[in-house]
């Protein structure tokens, strides 16, 4: 394994190598870097340009200039890495960390959105291949797909921005909307549970009521302007996830798997009031992320030492229990923090930025306005990367399903369950892994337009501009990275198979 | 079996959640969340001129000169004279007064007010002038390269002495070498003097004593941070005692890539600025519009464009949109080259521009823009400049107005040039140039030409189409800066502008006429010679100006459009959000 790694990583560095050559090439031979000063007529547009042709080196030879920016980056050996400067004489480096960090924030999201929600939906369609769930999905995720980005952008800013903004002003809802959108609901939630005729009559029907009602009741209380869940409603909400999850695992009646699930329900139920001030007035990204880490493990703990037989089961119930109470609980703080932040921010969803310039809030505040910032970028970025990963997931599992070794599972007896989560898509996963490797690497690159669009600054604007100027230095830190993280993805790719695939040997 | 349980949770779960709704806390907020404080300002305004990021607090230095950093950087430096809206001189009382107290030798006499002080409360002094001139001087130099890397060189062969007075004082004079025209929009107020002097290790005087003795050696640390140290990585600003400003507003905050906060300057002398802040932007200009309407922007400067204009327009009452000629003009040049189709050819240049149809061009590709655009008949002053009627009517007669296709056509049947090809060059891509041919070609072909559509990427590349003379006529646009002497450069022999290789004795004595003059009837006289000479000889065929399109909130006070580089931030302090 460690001589194909270092095999891998060697390759790599050529690849690597040659490809900067060629592209640094290809750049400062793709326009005119003066350009926008030949047209000029300032009386010292001469002097402009002999500064400029000295400050990018204009006048050394090709292989000069790629060798002083190569000479730059060996010394990243050394961690002193010097990318040289832009056009503008700002420095690449500070540049790079602060385009990498943003593109990161705007890529990783949507990333794993995607993933999860096209594994998820792949699943769902082999489940029920040629259903009508199959082709509407699949109808659906290519429509996406196949989205100009730019004109989606549009879009989404209209009605999800400025639409949404102007009717959260005042919210209200016509008598026709209500119906309208209690049958859409209706109708796609029976689409989703399926089942017999009178079963997705009956489903609509619920759905359709329920919706029907709650959306009257929650205008009245001004839960548009005022969201809010309360003390009693996470707990509340936390003993159904208890209870349901140990409904879905192994039934109600297993009391080795209910009893540590109810226990951490009524532990978030404490929590979520004890801890209040925290909440309140300490909060920050590290209390958050410690006590994310603590929902998952006092839970295990729980059902670990409770279950006795079903103890794996049962600290999966319960972690599931103590991670959505936790959410809950977040999520209750940030609808308290809605109004305040309706104050400081009358248009919650923006246009364009990655945060609301000198915003003036606290944790709560703050965070809704990253949140809000990055709502329809990412938004954008999943749904149009939907299409590849649910229709690779589909068309694997069905090839997978169709395996002697899933009939020998059936045949054994296995519930259906573990027979397609763990026969058939843990083998269905291999090729996707790939994808999703090749999908990250390209989609650190490849949100130019999406960040255009929405004022982030981010790699693909580094890239974009620089090449716009024919300014090597930006567009080669850019290839560094993506390029970098191209081949850092496949290699981890390739160790990933090696670990879900026990015949892959290397 | 498992399907209705799932059900069954989902629809119990929902019960849940609706009955609970209602008997939750009523009221939002407990304690400390609740500490909004109406937030930011209402007179905040937030302004978006371009998607690129703010450089440096010195935007006088060749890398950080742009008209995005100088938007930003112009708000916090005052200077003695201001451009107006249509590009004439304004002095700015505020800072100081001037006068020319001699012709000859030309000495011109500038007083600061008393009460004019950097923002750090440092009186603004001649050593800040002496700096503005030091950082001119291309006599300072540092091995091959003038010690300070500054965007213009030049005074320092204009005024040998630099400013005169007492470095402390409040007057100062100013001798030029030779009269100079453009006097009144020399820079003599940039940067405070006394943070560079520090940062340099050397008091005022030292430097001001260095500076006048041309003493490269000495000046070498002042100009080592003049050139870098006020350079910082994106979203760190400079420290705030080395950042005093003269002008209305002070630095606030940056954020890198995202925005740039400008606030009051508390101890501004002149009248305070009309909001409390000052947000610029980096947006692209095609999110400008959305972003105005759903209120992330103010004020934009999207791209001039017809769609843009319908977009604007389809906001209605809630934006105002501020439609205007800029001082950037599109024209036509003849290639002057020995050899070239039309260097020698009066007649042929004549039949050209007979069959140009420049109204169609204007009304097809401009006044969808701006309504008041109109054939642009002059060179050296615009449509909205008060001497405009003045000029055209004394040196062009109207002989070009309409398309003469039977006029042209019999031009080029006597000059035996019936399918000569005319290839006209512009850099590509540039969609409103194709559209501009396509016309002159269906037009000009009537006439006998054979009209080609030359643009390509590389025309003004070195080595590229317009360098080669590989062309018949240039296609392209000068931008005005408002200076009375900058087009010596592009029409008289010999210099760096006149690509064309144009050369008429009579335009270089005229243009020698007016750049030594400073007598403004001379300047309108000598101008009105030029236009002529030009009209009659056919150095090339004017087009139209630019138009300019901003746009701002409905309420927003104050707001205009400007035709000069300055842009739609020129007056930005007095900008007001209606209550």
């Amino acid at each position: 394994m460690l001589k194909f790694i270092i095999r891998r990583v060697g390759a790599a560095i050529g690849i690597l190598f040659g490809a900067s050559l060629l592209l640094y090439v290809l750049v400062i031979n793709s326009g005119d870097p003066l350009e926008d000063l030949r047209e000029s007529n300032a009386e010292n547009r001469e002097y402009l340009i002999q500064q400029r042709i000295e400050f990018m080196n204009l006048d050394v030879p090709w292989y000069q200039r790629y060798w002083d920016w190569l000479a730059g980056v060996g010394k990243c050996f050394a961690l002193q890495c010097d990318l040289g400067t832009n056009r503008s004489g700002v420095s690449v480096d500070s540049l790079l960390a602060l385009a990498a960090s943003s593109t990161l924030r705007l890529v990783l999201l949507a990333t794993v959105l995607a993933l999860i929600i096209g594994i998820a939906i792949g699943i769902l369609t082999a489940i029920r291949q040629y259903s009508g769930l199959d082709y509407g999905v699949t109808f659906a995720t290519f429509l996406f797909f196949s989205l100009p980005v730019f004109w989606a952008a549009v879009l989404l800013k209209e009605y999800m921005a400025i639409g949404y903004n102007d009717w959260l002003r005042d919210p209200d809802f016509t008598l026709g909307q209500i119906l309208v959108i209690a049958a859409i609901a209706g109708f796609l939630m029976q689409v989703f549970l399926a089942g017999s005729l009178r079963r997705r009559i009956l489903t609509f029907a619920v759905t359709a009521v329920f919706i029907g009602a709650a959306l009257p009741t929650l205008l009245a209380l001004g839960y548009f302007r005022e969201p809010r869940l309360g003390y009693v409603g996470v707990a509340l909400l936390t003993f159904a996830v208890a209870l349901s999850a140990t409904a879905m695992s192994v039934g109600l009646k297993t009391r080795k798997v209910l009893y540590p699930a109810l226990i951490t329900a009524a532990l978030v139920s404490v929590l979520q009031i004890v801890l209040v001030n925290v909440f309140v007035y300490y909060m920050n990204w590290w209390i958050m992320a410690a006590g994310l880490a603590l929902a998952f493990v006092i839970p295990w703990f729980i059902g670990h030492s409770m279950g006795g037989r079903y103890k794996g089961t049962a600290a999966g119930v319960s972690m599931t229990t103590g991670v959505v109470g936790a959410g809950l609980t977040v999520l209750d703080h940030f609808f308290r923090s809605w109004p305040g932040f309706l104050d400081l921010k009358p248009r919650p969803i923006s246009t364009i930025g990655s945060q609301t310039p000198n915003f003036a809030g606290g944790f709560w505040e703050t965070a809704l306005d990253y949140g809000t910032q990055l709502i329809l970028p990412t938004i954008l970025l999943t749904v149009i990367s939907l299409a590849s990963y649910s229709r690779y997931t589909r068309a694997s599992m069905l090839e997978v399903s169709r395996q002697d070794y899933i009939r020998t599972a059936r045949s054994k007896g296995l519930p259906e369950r573990t027979v397609i989560f763990r026969h058939a898509f843990r083998n269905a996963l291999i090729p996707i892994a790939t994808i999703a490797a090749f999908d990250f690497a390209a989609l650190i690159g490849g949100a130019v337009i999406t960040e255009t669009v929405f004022g982030w600054k981010g790699m693909g604007e580094l890239f974009i501009t620089g090449l716009d100027q024919v300014d090597p230095a930006p567009v080669m830190a850019f290839f560094l990275v993506t390029g970098t993280a191209a081949i850092l993805f496949n290699l981890l790719a390739d160790i990933f198979y090696a670990i879900l695939d026990p015949r892959i040997r290397v | 079996m498992r399907l209705k349980r799932i059900s069954m949770a989902v629809a119990a779960g929902a019960a849940l959640g609706l009955a609970l709704s209602a008997c939750a806390p009523t009221d939002a907020g407990d304690g400390g969340n609740g500490e909004a404080n109406g937030g930011s300002a209402d007179q905040s305004i937030a302004v978006s001129i371009g998607p690129n990021d703010f450089v440096s607090y010195n935007g006088f230095t060749p890398e950080s000169y742009s008209t995005y950093n100088s938007g930003i950087v112009d708000r916090m430096q005052a200077g003695f004279y201001n451009f107006g809206t249509e590009g004439e001189i304004i002095p700015n009382e505020d800072l100081g007064s001037y006068e020319m107290v001699s012709e000859d030798p030309m000495v011109v006499e500038y007083t600061i007010s008393d009460d004019a002080v950097w923002s750090d409360g440092t009186p603004i002094t001649v050593a800040d002038a002496v700096l503005a001139w030091t950082v001119q001087n291309a006599k300072l130099t540092s091995g091959d390269s003038p010690l300070f890397n500054s965007v213009s060189q030049d005074l320092g062969d204009d005024v040998p002495e630099g400013p005169q007075g007492d470095p402390a004082g409040k007057k100062f004079t100013v001798e030029f070498a030779e009269p100079n025209p453009d006097w009144e929009i020399q820079v003599w107020m940039l940067h405070p003097a006394h943070v560079v002097a520090e940062q340099a290790g050397m008091s005022i005087e030292e430097f001001v004593q260095a500076a006048r003795d041309g003493d490269a050696e000495a000046l070498a640390p002042a100009a080592e941070f003049w050139n870098t140290g006020w350079h910082t990585n994106p979203g760190t600003l400079p420290d705030e005692a080395q950042v005093p400003v003269s002008g209305p507003y002070k630095f606030g905050s940056w954020e890198a890539g995202q925005s740039l906060t400008l606030v009051p300057n508390e101890n501004y002398y002149g009248e305070q600025a009309a909001n409390d802040e000052l947000v610029f932007r980096f947006v692209d200009q095609g999110a400008m519009v959305q972003a105005l309407d759903n209120g992330d922007l103010d004020v934009i400067a999207p791209q001039p464009t017809v769609d843009t204009l319908s977009q604007l327009e389809g906001l209605g009452d809630a934006v105002n949109i501020h439609q205007r000629d800029t001082l950037t003009w599109e024209h036509l040049d003849f290639n002057f080259v020995d050899g070239a189709l039309f260097a020698d050819n009066l007649e042929l240049r004549k039949a050209f521009a007979m069959c140009v149809p420049r109204q169609q061009i204007v009304e097809n590709l401009i006044q969808p823009i701006n309504p008041e655009a109109q054939v642009l008949n002059a060179r050296e002053v615009f449509p909205f400049q008060e001497n405009y009627e003045e000029v055209v009517s004394a040196s062009y007669e109207g002989q070009y107005d309409e398309v003469d296709i039977e006029g042209a056509k019999a031009i080029v049947d006597e000059q035996g040039a019936a399918g000569t090809e005319v290839r006209i060059g512009y850099s590509a891509p540039n969609p409103r140039r194709t559209d501009q041919v396509a016309m002159i070609k269906s037009s000009c072909d009537q006439a006998g030409f054979k009209i080609v559509d030359a643009g390509n990427a590389d025309f003004f590349q070195p080595g590229g189409t317009q360098e080669r003379g590989d062309y018949e006529v240039a296609l392209f646009a000068w931008a005005g800066s408002g200076q009375i002497t900058s087009g010596e450069n592009i029409y008289a022999t010999g210099k760096p502008q006149n690509y064309g290789e144009y050369s008429n004795p009579e335009v270089d004595e005229a243009w020698g006429r007016l750049t030594t003059s400073l007598d403004e009837s001379v300047h309108l006289e000598e101008t009105k010679n030029i236009e002529k000479l030009l009209w009659d000889d056919l150095f090339g065929i004017p087009l139209f100006a630019h138009p300019g399109l901003d746009a701002s909130a409905s309420d927003i006070e104050n707001v205009e459009g400007t035709a000069t580089q300055d842009q739609i931030v020129w007056n930005a302090h007095e900008w007001h959000r209606a209550e």
